[in-house]
């Protein structure tokens, strides 16, 4: 039976369950995506964890949606900024769209992102929320 | 080097074509580009975003010949996504540019109605981050919904302003036959569609349609519209981490050096066609292009007619993923000789092709 | 360094919420007669996203947060739920890579219905206690599920709560703890089968009042307690009549136990049940203040612990993590047909 990758999912995990990014040690530069080279130059890079809770800077509320999100339409997809400065994308969860706004303050959450079917993996992620409840 | 130019050509009409194959609606316009140019080709590059992915063929071009009959030709197959075409009409042009072929065809090819439109939205969703976007449920229309939003409140445009785009495509490609939808519309119609990700509605996206593109290039004919540049360049910084959301960079960077190698300016252009896949990019391309200044082009829309995507661009002429940037290539240069469209007035014609959201963008520079 | 004992504690309730008479609404019950039979008012639901996992992951990162400790520093971690997405495949393993834990770390899912998150605070107790691990992480988490249409439907609900126990920083000492267990088969799902089977009345007498009255007699006669050495008890709560009788038979005033009663607001979370009466407390609880724990679980069992507070409480109370109440206030209504979307009850191709 058809599943999805388990690899590709499972070395993500870091990045997924804990929002590992990658800092070059000679500049500071924070990457997420990680990277394997800062623009710097160096190859150098070590893991950091991002902040989990920052402000928003932009949203949509997403009606067409791929395969894996047709039960869970519609999707809020945000663009989020942490305090360090990076900003990351991501979807955002229960909120209600009128009541969001940027500059709102939202934190990291631990959610289903990807459910492989009936006998397939759980697949988890970061997502944002809205914090003190909107 | 010697130069490039356009010796024939052949479009197939966009649309639902659920009884053909993919191979079957590439063949047939390669079979009529190849008679209207009487001439062999020596190369054939295929540019598609679903062959693979909705359509499960592989080494598509040689089923293409093989079904033509014809044999011994070198295939390659090229993909930038959305931006696929015009990356092989970039190595067309450098393959003939370097003599090592003297006529290729650059034929774009996609079929994304062989699959439903949640497989459709999967297979754009793989021209961004698979890992950090397309799996967290992010599309390339949530993102153009972003930065329209961003666009609209930066510049004080109402959402009305932006609508102005789909009303714009449609008169212009009412009159392109190779269109797949060819009708007027009203600035009601767009206000009024649903709305697919606020606040974009469905008169924002360029509707996604089969088709099937053939441009002949050759080097040892002098006839026909010149290629005077081609340029590609990428925007290799994570959309969450780039400084600002209103400029394609990597058709900013793109168009540069392909009007310095021409040696044009953007006033020089007298037509255009960029990669509206959505309304805002369309939007945001005339401004990077430089045919507009920054923050301008609803307002130059709004005042008179904007003489860019004269073919209906991707929501009247279609989002033909893959393949549109050979349409785009063929549309530019036959309004510039005045066949099938109306002629323009000037000498030059822009094409710009982008892969994903300001991923990777190739500028082709035309001339007569 | 004190005795061992709970370190800090963290609690999440999914923000979504059905009340009793929406619930009743389908079903052809009477909303009045149901809500005082089981003093339930509403219960809260997951979200389409959420899990036992998730909620899990979120309780013991608010426990992680408000201990101030570098997570690698726990040794053990143990899930215990009756509703977790897999019936072969670990959820301690997912909080290792979720809390940033160390790799050597003992983890183990554990089942005994309702119980198993006390039973991990038992064996984190152990392993703490014998000098085997410095900290130790017990999680209860469920999304639990009543058959529709039937009366669990009304209680059954989802939550988690988490405790780290260690020796060092410790906010409520253990002073003793108790069991008793025994072949009672009050309420239970079989392999395979989507909703439990319950003895309804059998459910009391021989099972919740049998244990949790077993245990916390045994406890307090073994160790010469009192009722009125007790600020506060908490029990499993099931519903809201439950334990108000428990305690009745135990003799201990109401306004002991009152503080702990959260199933009136959420419903009965099973494995966070008792868990998360606790961390209320715990959320409020001065020094000195002693706690007596009565976790329950079915098939059956019950746990007693006996906590003091120490002096350390404020400063885990001052960390600025949600509280139980603050959850409790937190909340967003739907109807029926959104609480079966949400639970995932809707049947889809898959």
């Amino acid at each position: 039976m058809r599943h999805e990758s388990v690899p590709i999912y499972w070395r993500n995990i870091p990045h997924y369950y804990r929002l590992v990014a990658r800092r070059c040690k000679k500049c500071g530069a924070v990457y997420f995506p990680p990277v394997v080279k800062c623009r710097c130059g160096s190859t150098e890079l070590e893991n950091v964890e991002l902040p989990r809770e920052g402000r928003l800077v932009e949203y949509t509320v997403l009606h067409q949606v791929g395969t894996d999100f047709l039960k869970q339409k519609p999707l809020i997809v945000g663009l989020v900024e942490l305090p360090n400065g990076v900003r990351v994308a991501g979807q955002i969860v229960d909120a209600q769209p009128d009541k969001l706004a940027p500059g709102a303050k939202m934190e990291v959450v631990f959610r289903r992102v990807i459910t492989d079917g009936k006998h397939g993996l759980v697949m988890y992620g970061y997502k944002f929320r809205p914090v003190g409840g909107i | 080097m010697k130069d490039v130019f356009l010796a024939g050509a052949a479009l197939y009409q966009a649309g639902r074509h659920y009884g053909k194959n993919i191979d079957d609606i590439a063949a047939e316009v390669l079979d009529k580009a190849l008679s209207d140019v009487k001439a062999d080709i020596d190369a054939l590059f295929v540019a598609s975003s679903t062959t693979e992915l909705a359509n499960k063929q592989q080494i598509l071009g040689a089923y293409v010949l093989e079904t033509l009959g014809l044999d011994k030709i070198p295939v390659y197959r090229v993909e930038n996504g959305d931006g696929s075409g015009g990356a092989a009409v970039a190595l067309a042009y450098h393959a003939l540019r370097s003599e090592e072929h003297n006529c290729v065809a650059v034929v774009g090819v996609d079929k994304p109605n062989d699959v439903l439109s949640n497989q459709q939205q999967d297979i754009y969703a793989a021209t961004l981050d698979t890992y950090f976007e397309r799996y967290f449920g992010i599309t390339p229309l949530s993102y153009a919904a972003l930065m329209a939003k961003m666009y609209l409140k930066k510049y004080e445009y109402k959402y009305e302003d932006l609508a102005q785009w789909a009303v714009l495509m449609h008169s212009h490609g009412a009159g392109n036959p190779y269109a797949y939808f060819r009708r007027q519309i009203k600035l009601e119609d767009a206000v009024n569609s649903e709305i697919v990700s606020e606040p974009l509605r469905l008169y924002d996206i360029g509707p996604l349609a089969d088709g099937a593109a053939v441009a002949v290039l050759c080097n040892s004919r002098k006839e026909g519209p010149r290629i005077l540049s081609v340029a590609t360049s990428t925007n290799t910084a994570a959309f969450n981490l780039r400084p600002d959301y209103d400029t394609l960079y990597s058709l900013n960077e793109a168009a540069r050096r392909a009007f310095e190698k021409a040696k044009i300016t953007p006033r020089d252009v007298a037509t255009a066609e960029v990669h509206d896949s959505f309304s805002i990019f369309g939007v945001l391309a005339v401004e990077s292009l430089g045919l507009v200044r920054r923050g301008g082009a609803l307002a130059a829309m709004k005042d008179g007619d904007l003489p860019v995507n004269l073919s209906g661009g991707f929501k009247s002429r279609g989002n033909m993923l893959g393949a549109t940037g050979v349409y785009q290539l063929v549309e530019v240069a036959w309004q510039l000789i005045g066949r099938e469209f109306k002629r323009v007035d000037g000498s030059y014609g822009v094409v710009h092709s982008m892969g994903g959201v300001d991923k990777v963008s190739t500028v082709v520079v035309i001339g007569v | 360094m004190s005795r061992v004992g709970v370190v800090s504690w963290g609690a999440y309730i999914p923000k979504y919420r059905i009340r009793t008479e929406e619930v009743a609404r389908i079903w052809g019950d009477d909303p009045l007669r149901i809500v005082d039979v089981y003093l339930v008012d509403e219960k809260s639901v997951e979200g389409l996203d959420e899990d036992a996992v998730t909620i899990a992951v979120e309780a013991a990162r608010r426990a992680i947060r408000r201990a101030g400790i570098d997570p690698r520093r726990i040794g053990a971690v143990y899930a215990g739920t009756e509703s977790k997405p897999y019936a072969v495949k670990p959820i301690s393993s997912i909080l290792v890579d979720a809390l940033g834990l160390s790799n050597n770390v003992f983890a183990v899912d554990m089942e005994f219905a309702c119980k198993a998150g006390s039973e991990g605070l038992v064996a984190a107790i152990g392993l703490v206690d014998s000098g085997r691990a410095e900290y130790g992480m017990t999680v209860g988490t469920d999304t639990s599920q009543g058959e529709p249409g039937e009366h669990l439907e009304y209680s059954a609900s989802s939550g988690g709560a988490a405790l780290i126990v260690g020796k060092d920083g410790v906010a409520a000492e253990l002073e003793a703890m108790y069991s008793f267990v025994s072949d009672t088969p009050d309420f239970w799902r079989r392999e395979g089968s989507p909703y439990p089977m319950h003895g309804e009345g059998f459910t009391g007498e021989p099972a919740y009042f049998r244990h949790i009255v077993g245990a916390a007699k045994g406890l307090m006669e073994k160790y010469g307690y009192k009722p009125s050495d007790f600020t506060y008890v908490v029990f499993h709560q099931p519903n809201g009549r439950f334990p108000v009788r428990a305690a009745s038979m135990l003799d201990i005033p109401m306004e002991k136990i009152k503080p702990g009663i959260v199933v009136t607001h959420i419903g009965n979370t099973y494995n966070a049940s008792a868990l998360m009466g606790f961390a209320r407390v715990l959320d409020t609880a001065k020094p000195g203040d002693k706690i007596l724990l009565v976790p329950f679980g079915s098939g059956a069992g019950s746990n007693a612990f006996v906590f003091t507070v120490t002096d350390l409480i404020a400063e885990r109370q001052k960390t600025g993590v949600p509280t139980v109440e603050e959850m409790l206030r937190d909340k967003i209504y739907v109807d029926y047909a959104q609480y079966l979307k949400m639970r995932k009850m809707i049947k889809l191709f898959e």
